[in-house]
């Protein structure tokens, strides 16, 4: 019989940041064969927490006790000793190797052939690994190679890498972020699986409705502190949201009922080719209305950013045709689609979106730096202008920083860099608003910010293309939605229509296509 | 600190930290060799005019090392500008020799070698070295925009390219036999008006200097006022993001390469027809390589650059008076030179130590606080 309570206990971990204590006096206990979650806004600190658990970072303050005993875990391979497992947001994995061969890396099998060159015993891999992934109910074909696979599957063979690992402390973080609601509810019967055997489970997310569903117990984190610790039978989900921002929120955003207008942007059997010469989008046509909110919903890499690069003039249209307001703009440049009303907020903002290296009030003007309302004479800049319309949309995109206009956008964190953006594309005069991603890695208020915002655009009378993977928003806030699957579009149809176990169902491809409603 | 001071007083850090370092261990490698540190830094200092030297030569005095101190620091700007403004755009203009030296060379032959009159002769020298200059940028530039060529590869090309044929062309046609460099050019081309007799001193006139000046301050604001600079600088940064919003990225480099090799080619003009008077065959002046690192020490700023050119030179040029006052050989003026360029291009090492630091003491304080 083991003699322990609990088999984590961190007792009054501090950690702090140059300018930011990330965590501040945290103290948890985490019971064996639990699923204890982790909840909090972006930048409350849990991920810092488990990155400690885990000895990615070492505590400045406080005590770490595993199984009873007081570690030092400077290091994964200490943790991985102590058998600690993690799975990051963003997958470790090389994509040129098959399953096994990722999970077995750093502890293979080994023969020696002829009686001594050691070489890895790839049959014995795959055979361990088939082993392990019937005992856990985590289907994967060992020989698959990963760049193959889909984002749900990837992430199995990142659990089964911990398990090989003979985890029993596993770190999930966000591990729902990039799946499908479908994908979703396998990922928590994986989770439930591995509690009942034995395992202990920390789930790292910000949805209330997962923690609702699979957590035996949840510690709320805002600001680096830890506000409660809740059994979660007992606690609402609007009760833990509100502990977690610190305030009253509202879930789904207030909107008036669309008032289509004019037809601003329509899409013509539209074919994009990658640069491999790969068709990623195929013949996909709809068109978007002034005053209406349309939403391209899509499992990551199925097209749909394609969709909006095309659009906005960074990629070339294969065939078909893009035309904004009557004129045919396929072969126009970037800088002449933007003269003719397209703004863009582009899904990788630190590469496309933003200069890093420029400070905000550069990066404010870099649609409209060269023009005229920005020059004191021809090709000077006005930088005293600037400066000021710097001042005016820090302030009312409560963008923050240190130094305001002369802050090194590099500095930033990544919710306020994103509002420099969303703050720079939705003040251009434009008629069409692309947003891919617009709110993701923000926190619960800005998220709910920006939404308003968008809808205020469209009750402005902009046309706005929304491409996002949260499903959750384009429910929330869209017009009308496209699924589209495999660079082909499925489905077109008002949002009422439509749940978004419908939407998700399409997103599988599980349904033939069928285009209707608007086109 | 008001925090004006601060802001440009904090890019100086580096720099200033790197010269320092260097010099104290420049002094211990003096020491080593069994000369007085001290003494050798006073003889840099007085090999360059800027502190007196104990006793002068007949029509010599402190304003003669001064002025040809002058006239070394000129090629030197122009070249380090060159490397500043294609940096800025992201490229990395290896070629400056390269560019230098066909300038220089064209100016020559067109000018140096006429009988033509002072005042349009200089005028032609400066025209010819720019358009030349730009010319040899924009190939760069137009490879790397067309065929994508990496520039450091192509300018590294061309540096073989312009060294060979140039040798080719001056020992078949313009060789002195006896200094073995190409015949010096007329009096009325040359940019530094040499041997003037002011005040009872002999005393080298450079001109280029005041050209030089004028473009740290045109590239300056080039860099920081200006459309064409704003394109540039986002370009520089994030291909990417300039190519988001609208910029034509190719155009850009084209146009950062053109104005690149202009400056090098008035850093070839301002050295074979001011400083030296001559083409040295087969071989690339030093200038266009130091001038990265030049360049770097300065922050890629272009006042910056003045100094950093002004402080490299001295330890350069002051090299033949050490040797011959402190006894200290004159390669050691090339050591220290290295020593400080490895020192400011480890800049982001430097700045990362200082964060960790700043980092450090900041917790000491918050500590001190809670307790």
């Amino acid at each position: 019989m083991e003699n322990y309570e609990y088999i984590v206990e961190m007792r009054g971990i501090t950690k702090r940041f140059p300018g930011i204590v990330a965590n501040d006096d945290v103290s948890i206990q985490i019971k064996k064969g639990e699923i204890y979650a982790l909840l909090g806004e972006n930048g409350a600190g849990k991920s810092t927490l488990m990155s400690m658990l885990f000895g990615l970072y070492e505590p400045d303050e406080g005590e770490i006790l595993i199984r009873g005993e007081k570690v030092k875990i400077n290091s994964p391979n200490v943790a991985t000793a102590l058998n600690i497992g993690m799975v990051h947001q963003h997958f470790k994995l090389v994509s040129e190797y098959t399953i096994a061969e990722n999970i077995v890396m750093g502890m293979e099998p080994v023969k020696k052939v002829l009686g001594f060159l050691p070489m890895v015993n790839r049959e014995k891999a795959n055979q361990e690994i088939q082993a392990l992934s019937e005992k856990y109910g985590l289907a994967v074909n060992p020989t698959d190679v990963i760049q193959n696979l889909n984002v749900s599957t990837q992430q199995r063979v990142e659990i089964l890498k911990m398990l090989y690992r003979e985890a029993e402390i596993l770190i999930l973080d966000e591990p729902t972020a990039v799946l499908t609601p479908q994908e979703i509810t396998a990922l928590l019967e994986i989770i439930r699986g591995l509690r009942d055997s034995g395992k202990t489970i920390i789930l790292i997310t910000h949805k209330l409705d997962e923690i609702k569903s699979i957590a035996d117990r949840c510690a709320i984190l805002n600001h680096g502190k830890l506000i409660d610790v809740r059994d979660v039978a007992t606690t609402s989900t609007k009760e833990m949201a509100n502990l977690m921002v610190g305030r009253e929120v509202s879930f789904s955003t207030e909107k008036q009922p669309a008032q289509f207008g004019k037809e601003v942007l329509k899409v013509d059997h539209l074919t994009i080719h990658n640069s491999d010469h790969f068709p990623v989008v195929k013949n996909a046509s709809f068109s978007i209305h002034a005053g209406e909110i349309f939403a391209i919903a899509g499992v990551a890499g199925n097209g749909q950013v394609e969709i909006a690069d095309c659009i906005a003039g960074l990629t070339k249209a294969h065939e078909g045709k893009i035309i904004l307001r009557d004129e045919d703009i396929t072969q126009s440049s970037i800088r002449d689609r933007k003269e003719k009303g397209i703004a863009y907020v582009p899904e990788d903002r630190q590469s496309f979106g933003l200069v890093l290296d420029f400070d905000i009030n550069e990066d404010l003007v870099l649609k409209e730096y060269y023009e005229e309302k920005n020059h004191t004479i021809k090709n000077f800049l006005n930088k005293e202008k600037i400066a000021q319309d710097g001042e005016k949309q820090i302030d009312k995109f409560d963008i923050r920083s240190s130094q305001r206009g002369s802050t090194v956008v590099r500095s930033m964190s990544g919710g306020n860099q994103q509002k420099i953006i969303i703050a720079r594309e939705f003040t251009l005069t434009s008629d069409l608003l692309i947003l891919v991603q617009p709110t993701r890695g923000l926190d619960i208020g800005a998220i709910e910010g920006i939404r308003k915002m968008i809808i205020a655009e469209r009750d402005k009378g902009k046309a706005v293309l929304l491409v996002s993977l949260e499903l959750d928003e384009i429910m929330d806030i869209a017009d009308t939605i496209a699924v589209i699957y495999g660079g082909e579009i499925q489905k077109i149809a008002p949002a009422k229509e439509l749940t978004a176990n419908e939407v998700g169902e399409f997103m599988m491809g599980v349904h033939k296509k069928e285009v209707g409603a608007n086109e | 600190m008001n925090s004006k001071i601060k802001k440009f007083l904090k890019p100086l850090m580096i720099p200033v930290a790197a010269v320092l370092i260097a010099l104290v261990v420049g002094a211990i490698i003096i020491a080593l060799t069994g000369s007085n540190p001290i003494k050798a830094y006073v003889s840099l200092l007085q090999g360059n005019g800027i502190i007196p030297k104990k006793s002068y030569a007949n029509f010599k005095g402190q304003i003669t090392d001064f002025m040809k101190f002058i006239d070394y620091v000129t090629p030197m700007i122009f070249a380090a500008l060159a490397v500043c403004v294609a940096l800025r755009c992201g490229l990395f203009n290896i070629g400056v020799s390269g560019q230098m030296l066909i300038s220089g060379f064209t100016a020559t032959v067109l000018v140096g070698y006429s009988n033509m009159s002072a005042v349009p002769a200089k005028i032609l020298v400066v025209l010819i070295s720019i358009l030349v200059g730009a010319l040899a940028g924009s190939m760069i530039g137009f490879l790397k925009f067309k065929f994508n060529i990496n520039e450091v590869v192509s300018t590294i090309m061309f540096n073989y390219i312009f060294q060979y044929v140039i040798s080719f062309l001056i020992n078949t046609y313009y060789v002195d036999p006896v200094s073995r460099q190409s015949k010096m050019i007329s009096t009325a081309s040359r940019l530094t008006l040499v041997d003037m007799k002011i005040g009872g001193y002999k005393i080298d006139i450079p001109l280029g200097i005041i050209l030089a000046l004028l473009a740290v301050v045109f590239v300056s604001i080039l860099l920081n006022k200006t459309k064409l600079g704003y394109e540039l600088k986002a370009v520089g940064y994030s291909r990417n993001a300039a190519y988001y919003a609208g910029i034509n990225v190719g155009k850009s480099m084209v146009v950062a390469m053109v104005i690149s090799g202009a400056l090098a080619g008035l850093a070839g003009a301002t050295l074979y027809l001011g400083y030296v008077g001559s083409i040295q065959p087969k071989v690339l002046a030093d200038t266009g390589y130091t001038a990265i690192a030049v360049s770097l020490l300065g922050n890629n700023n272009p006042y910056g650059i003045v100094f950093s050119s002004m402080l490299i030179s001295i330890i350069e040029n002051g090299g033949t008076y050490m040797k011959s006052s402190a006894g200290v050989e004159t390669e050691i003026a090339s050591v220290i030179t290295g020593i400080i360029l490895i020192f400011s291009a480890s800049n982001a090492f430097v700045k990362h130590w200082l964060a960790q630091k700043n980092a450090n003491r900041l917790l000491k304080q918050e500590k001190k606080e809670v307790q």
